[in-house]
């Protein structure tokens, strides 16, 4: 459910983006999504293109791209990938993970027209 | 004529940069934020209630995020510390904007502890920082032993567990050492207080977190 302020947030950038470079429509929009935020993907592509309706993405296409989620162990330093269900580190078994990547949501590109 | 733009930017930078502001709004009048998540029902708002008694109104302050209604606000308002309701419509958690917007209407001055009673959900909470210094998550016996293996991302982020209503356990089936199991696989740097807000059973414990959440440098 937390899908809907993702995309709010989402088109909010697009648009800035859009009209920094002169876009008039949006066609594609590529995001990474860290496996963290557990996004339904077929969720936020629904409530972006709701959120989309009046604007210069009305009708794009969302593509997104998981991103998969690193840690540093607050313990021992190790950097390792955790899984959602378990943060142990693998060199000292604390679960005492910082989150360095998976955790954010990133345009990569937008591709649109110039012209109306 | 397409076009393609390539950026690298966060998304979530606005929410995080807004979190920010709210931190440093608090330091600098010297309090501590605590976000307080949890189910719905795990007693967020009686933890609040008796924990403002205990610390003395004088010293809290509170933001509380619920769907719609006021009933939150207007019970831990009895408590007699200053309370903002934040009525998210939709929104399933609490963001660092409608907390701005909380704060800007408190007066915070000789304050010690902001409580930010989050939208009762354990997933959506999770990935949205608001300013705080520590993130409190409880879970109440009732909900069944096996809360910290289906919502693991939750229970990751929390600085202390609280184990809340202990006081109905002989009422329950509740594998206690299957939460601890689960917890040492997700998050083993922060502690589970068991208490109880009825008896009072456990309630220094977290009353003594509270003073180190305090007292810890920022």
């Amino acid at each position: 459910m937390h899908e809907l302020s993702i995309a709010a947030a989402l088109l909010a950038q697009v648009e800035d983006l859009a009209k920094a470079n002169g876009l008039k429509r949006v066609q594609v929009v590529r995001v990474q999504v860290g496996a963290r935020r557990q996004v339904v993907a077929e969720s936020l592509a629904m409530a972006f293109e709701a959120v989309g309706l009046g604007t210069c993405a009305e009708g794009a296409r969302l593509e997104q791209s998981e991103v998969a989620m690193q840690a540093r162990c607050r313990g021992c330093g190790t950097d390792y990938a955790p899984s959602l269900r378990d943060f142990r580190c693998p060199a000292c078994r604390q679960a005492a993970a910082e989150i360095t990547a998976g955790n954010d949501i990133t345009i990569s590109s937008l591709t649109g027209d110039t012209e109306d | 004529m397409p076009n393609v733009t390539v950026i690298a930017k966060p998304l979530l930078q606005k929410n995080d940069q807004i979190a920010a502001a709210n931190r440093r709004l608090l330091e600098a009048k010297g309090l501590v934020g605590i976000n307080v998540m949890s189910a719905p029902g795990s007693g967020k708002t009686t933890l609040l209630q008796k924990t403002i008694a205990c610390l003395g109104p004088a010293r809290c302050a509170v933001l509380v995020g619920d769907l719609q209604t006021t009933r939150d606000a207007d019970r831990l308002a009895q408590a007699g510390a200053p309370v903002v309701q934040i009525n998210t419509g939709r929104g399933c958690h609490l963001t660092a904007a409608e907390v701005a917007d909380g704060l800007a209407t408190l007066d915070l001055t000789g304050r010690s502890f902001l409580f930010i009673e989050n939208v009762g959900n354990m997933v959506c909470p999770a990935g949205f920082a608001l300013g705080e210094h520590k993130s409190v998550v409880l879970m109440s016996l009732p909900e069944g032993d096996d809360k910290v293996a289906k919502y693991p991302t939750l229970f990751q982020c929390a600085d202390v567990v609280l184990l809340s209503k202990i006081d109905l356990a002989a009422a329950m089936e509740f594998d206690e050492s299957r939460v601890r199991e689960d917890l040492a696989q997700v998050n083993s740097r922060a502690p589970m207080l068991r208490l109880s807000t009825r008896s009072g059973e456990g309630f220094q414990a977290w009353l003594d977190w509270l003073a180190a959440a305090i007292s810890a440098p920022k």
